[in-house]
């Protein structure tokens, strides 16, 4: 890892004017944000839709211009630079491959534009088919392949360029949750080979914690928080990224008051709470009523209304309950407790 | 009533099916099929020139009279000024359609598709005739070749033999123009049509990956705009195939297949020759079909 | 899914219960058809359906002055329904169908109609005025038959009316009218002493191959040319090289008449054969244009009412027959048309024709009109070596179509 910054965002803001219709106005799509992506990271831009996610990657790509800020790669300024002499690629959430070329043709684009010769163009597009698992599959054509496969041709295309950064918008979204979670793996695994920066947009938390080594979580045009997957997941930053990074129990006021003896915000995850009281001095413990119980066979989801008001969620794997025994605690009051270290502070 | 016919056609979607594809059929069966195989078996009949009547006994004289050079050269003028009537409109086309499709804004789109759309509510005899006003040796243009100096140009261009004439109107250029003016909107809109359904993202993609926007367009709009184009020119050509009313507005009275195919029917009773002659577009279209196809042209479909 | 499967079956059931309707509709209609007829008592079928080229029959829808039908039903009880033909051919199919009455033949259709069975004899004694018919015409070739052989000719209509093609010329180039048809034939300077190449046209038609014979009858005699439409083949070469000269000179040919008059106030035209009507209509625009018959003759064409051999209603179709020999009705087409009746007191019994009406029309070049029939192999010479017409339309398309 060079210390030079793969990516570099300087007071990055864009602005999007609005003419539809009557309505004319601005839309800060991205709000002054300033981020580094470092060397060879694979790096995630977390957020719902609508947060600036997207936008910050076509700024990468060329495809989108700043408002105003610079956007660096690898140290220099191309923020004026078109797309095609930016020295990255991507993969489109839809694949965006050309329905009217073969796979290996497809894979080959970046290749033939740059006039290599045809004889290298194939052994490379060999090696790439080899990379994603797709050998033989050369001479088809997009439409007669399965999501799965478009979305590794679509790889093997940006890939076989040798970019300095790939980006990845959603190119999961489009696939079930089993070829999803597979190709998670698969992604963090060739990136881990082809030693590029692969920079991923997503809105799915799951999938940013699991490949990430570095995430940033967006929300309305702003950064709410960078850090590694446990940072966020374990000390989120703000309300914001404490429950779109997970599920937590955010709990403040009177009630928080009661367990902590703080008004002060703090937050809980489920998977931290037991149900029944576990004394000592480092707990902290409420009562409260189960309102819900949802069976999930590995776990137990129940949600408890809190004595004061509020609701949390707890999670409770199945060792030795079976789904007749938790059902029968629907109703009934209990006390939760937790440790007092894992609770979080969040601030706003 | 409506009621029971609705619940007993529900019960029984064959019977629905058979009766709701029943007049199309019937009308595609026998105007379209009927009238086609009625052309073609006429086509092998022949003309006794003594009586004036049809003789129908099969023949195959008649098609080789399409091929005495009178009629070769009917049929080769008709061809050549179809496929430049249908290059004449892909060229004024494809760039108004790309502009329309990917450039202009919505409210200029929905202007520019009225403009070129409004010619075809009018009457197309009507469209023809104004045109012989602007090509007429006292015409609109010739006017101002004057003004502007240039009469020389338009008389040294109306002395070349094949194309010129004593004016643009009574010269093929004057056939070529109207033709391509009034075909040009069924070239605009396929095209129009195909370049709207390349995805943005494609676009993307290929500047991402190198391409500049020269490239790109080669590369990957114009494949894709490809079957647009066909389709846009299985119009053009057709229509300039069968077309007789431009030729015989327009030009030197020499003949193009549609009026041939007039003189023959119409004014000499000469059934046989005439459908033959028709058979020459049908076989022309049939054999640009299938290069369309052999291009990949259909391939989207 | 439930929506449009409800949707499709409702539609089928709309065309069941319009096709129902339909049905019961047509019935309806045709209901009236199977009544007796009014005009019982007359003596009549009480209707009668003429095939006519447009503007040949007027009831007054065009202009109120132009009205020949109106006062006929009135007075016979006979309903006149018209049906307009563009083409020679279109008649000969309308009359093969047996649904009209009347059709009004052209010279390149009549003897078709003839021998094809379609039409059947006149009996023109049942014709009081036919004995005012032109005597030039009462007789006409074009309609008068030996069909069966006896030796006596019988009458298959009754003439119409007839006109010719005059040469158009203008008179900013002419200021004296041009004498013959070498105008448009051959290479010449015009009196305004530039060249007449490209300022000349033809009349697009195989049938315009007999005004080439026209012109070669008058100056080449040694072609021994007698009937411009009964042409041996060593005439009809002569008559295309004629042809194939004017092609060098003539860049266009004229077949739509509003099209001609374009040509000559927008294209520069000097000279072209052409109608009275568009004369009429280039001098009523105040165009230099006048039109004169050359010394040649000219070609021309008389239109002849034949009835169908399936008439269903002969008894309105005769006194049809005989009202369209009526001098005001003569006179009225005429002004109407632009074309000359065939009865010579036509040319003054109608106001709408005007005093000079027919001599503008032509009417008194009788002598000089050679008028369209369909050129058969049989010569009138009693020889059957002349070219036929699908050899005069391969031969024109050769010449002109190039």
């Amino acid at each position: 890892m060079s210390d030079q910054a793969a990516v570099e965002f300087q007071n990055v803001s864009r602005v999007f004017s609005m003419q539809h219709g009557s309505e004319a106005g601005a839309v800060k799509a991205v709000d002054n944000i300033s981020l580094q992506i470092r060397d060879g990271e694979f790096f995630s831009l977390l957020g719902p839709s609508g947060s600036g996610k997207t936008t910050c990657l076509r700024m990468i790509a060329g495809f989108d211009r700043p408002t105003s800020g610079r956007i660096l790669l690898g140290g220099k300024d191309v923020s004026d630079l078109p797309p095609y002499e930016r020295d990255v690629n991507t993969v489109f959430q839809d694949y965006a491959l050309f329905p009217h070329l073969t796979v290996g043709d497809n894979i080959a684009y970046g290749l033939m534009i740059k006039k290599t010769p045809k004889a290298e163009r194939r052994k490379r597009v060999d090696e790439m088919l080899e990379l994603v698992q797709l050998a033989g599959f050369a001479d088809r054509k997009p439409a007669q392949l399965s999501g799965g496969q478009r979305q590794r041709v679509a790889l093997a295309r940006a890939l076989i360029n040798h970019p300095k950064v790939l980006l990845l918008d959603e190119p999961l979204g489009a696939l079930d949750l089993k070829l999803r979670q597979q190709m998670q793996v698969e992604l963090k695994a060739i990136q881990q080979r082809v030693g590029i920066t692969f920079i991923f947009v997503t809105h799915d938390q799951e999938e940013a914690l699991t490949m990430s080594d570095r995430i940033a979580v967006f929300s309305q045009g702003k950064i709410e928080q960078v850090g590694a997957p446990a940072e966020i997941y374990e000390h989120p930053a703000t309300a914001f990224v404490a429950g779109f990074v997970g599920v937590s129990n955010l709990v403040s006021g009177e009630v928080a008051k009661r367990i902590t003896g703080s008004e002060a915000m703090f937050s809980v995850r489920p998977e931290k709470i037991h149900l029944g009281a576990t004394g000592g001095e480092d707990m902290f413990t409420a009562n409260g009523k189960v309102r819900d119980v949802i069976y999930l066979g590995l776990y137990t989801r129940y949600l408890v209304e809190l004595d004061g008001g509020g609701d949390l969620v707890v999670v409770e794997q199945n060792l030795k309950t079976t789904s007749m025994d938790v059902v029968k605690i629907k109703g009934q009051p209990v006390i939760l407790s937790w440790k007092k270290e894992h609770i979080r502070k969040v601030g706003g | 009533m409506f009621q029971r016919i609705s619940t007993y056609l529900y019960l029984r979607p064959r019977l629905s099916l058979a009766l709701l594809l029943l007049p199309p059929l019937v009308w595609f069966l026998v105007v379209y099929i009927g009238s086609l195989l009625s052309m073609l078996v006429n086509s092998f009949f022949y003309l006794d020139g003594f009586t004036g009547q049809v003789v129908r006994q099969f023949t195959l004289d008649t098609y080789a009279k399409l091929f005495i050079p009178t009629n070769v050269q009917i049929l080769s003028r008709t061809l050549f000024m179809a496929l430049a009537v249908t290059l004449g409109c892909i060229v004024l086309a494809f760039p108004l359609s790309y502009y329309m499709a990917r450039i202009a804004s919505p409210r200029m789109k929905t202007f520019l598709y009225l403009a070129v759309t409004l010619p075809l509510w009018s009457s197309y005899v009507v469209r023809v005739y104004s045109w012989k006003l602007i090509l007429a040796q006292e015409g609109i243009i010739s006017w101002f070749a004057r003004l502007l100096h240039l009469d020389g140009v338009l008389n040294w261009y109306l002395s070349s033999p094949l194309l010129g004439g004593p004016s643009l109107g009574i010269s093929l250029t004057g056939v070529f123009l109207v033709f391509v003016y009034i075909w040009l909107p069924y070239m605009i809109l396929p095209i129009q049509t195909a370049l709207e359904r390349v995805p943005k993202s494609l676009i993307e993609a290929s500047s991402d990956l190198g391409a500049s926007p020269a490239q790109t367009f080669r590369n990957v709009i114009l494949p894709l705009a490809f079957p647009g184009v066909v389709a846009g020119s299985i119009f053009t050509f057709s229509l300039t195939l069968g077309d007789f009313i431009v030729p015989s507005l327009f030009g030197n009275s020499s003949f193009f297949i549609g009026k041939a195919v007039l003189t023959y029917q119409g004014t000499s009773g000469n059934i046989p020759l005439a459908a033959a002659f028709t058979m020459g577009p049908i076989v022309i279209m049939i054999v640009y079909l299938l290069i369309a196809r052999r291009l990949g042209a259909f391939d989207a479909l | 899914m439930k929506l449009t499967l409800k949707m499709f079956h409702l539609i089928a059931a709309l065309i069941v219960v319009s096709m129902i309707l339909s049905a019961c509709g047509a019935a309806a209609t045709e209901a009236p058809a199977t009544e007796a007829p009014a005009t019982e008592a007359a003596g009549n079928e009480g209707a009668v359906g003429i095939v006519a080229w447009p503007g040949y029959i007027e009831r007054g829808a065009n202009d109120p002055a132009y009205d020949w039908v109106t006062a006929f039903e009135a007075e016979t009880g006979c309903k006149v329904t018209v049906k307009d033909a563009a083409t020679s051919d279109e008649m000969v199919q309308l009359m093969n169908s047996g649904e009209y009455d009347l059709v009004t033949a052209s010279g390149d259709s009549s003897l078709r109609l003839v021998y094809g069975g379609s039409v059947q004899e006149i009996d023109v004694t049942k014709i009081p005025s036919y004995g005012t018919v032109d005597e030039r015409l009462q007789n006409a070739p074009w309609h008068t038959v030996d069909k069966n052989g006896d030796g006596t000719p019988e009458h298959y209509g009754v003439p119409y009316q007839f006109g010719l093609n005059v040469l158009m010329y203008n008179t900013t180039v002419f200021p004296e009218p041009p004498t013959s048809w070498a105008v448009v034939f051959e290479p010449m300077d015009l009196p305004d002493g530039k060249p007449n190449k490209d300022r000349v046209q033809g009349y697009v038609g195989p049938i315009y191959i007999a005004d080439a014979a026209v012109y070669l009858k008058a100056h080449k005699p040694e072609l021994g040319i007698t009937d411009p439409y009964e042409l041996t083949e060593e005439q009809f070469q002569a008559a295309l090289d004629l042809l194939k000269t004017q092609r060098t000179i003539a860049p266009k040919y004229w077949g739509d008449y509003l099209l001609q008059i374009e040509d000559f106030k927008n294209e520069g035209f000097a000279a072209a054969p052409s109608w009275p009507l568009q004369v009429n209509l280039l001098q009523a625009d105040g165009q230099p244009i006048a039109s004169v018959i050359p010394d040649e003759g000219a070609t021309g064409w008389a239109d002849t009412t034949m009835m169908s051999s399936k008439a269903p209603h002969p008894k309105c179709a005769y006194l049809w027959l005989e009202h369209s020999l009526d001098p005001k009705v003569q006179g009225d087409v005429a002004a109407w048309f632009g074309s000359n009746p065939s009865v010579p007191a036509g040319c003054t019994a109608s106001e709408l024709l005007t005093a000079d009406g027919c001599k503008l029309n032509g009417f008194n070049d009788f002598d000089k009109i050679y008028f369209w029939k369909t050129p058969i192999a049989a010569c009138g010479n009693g020889e059957s070596n002349c070219v036929t017409y699908d050899r005069w339309t391969e031969e024109f398309t050769a010449i002109v179509g190039q």
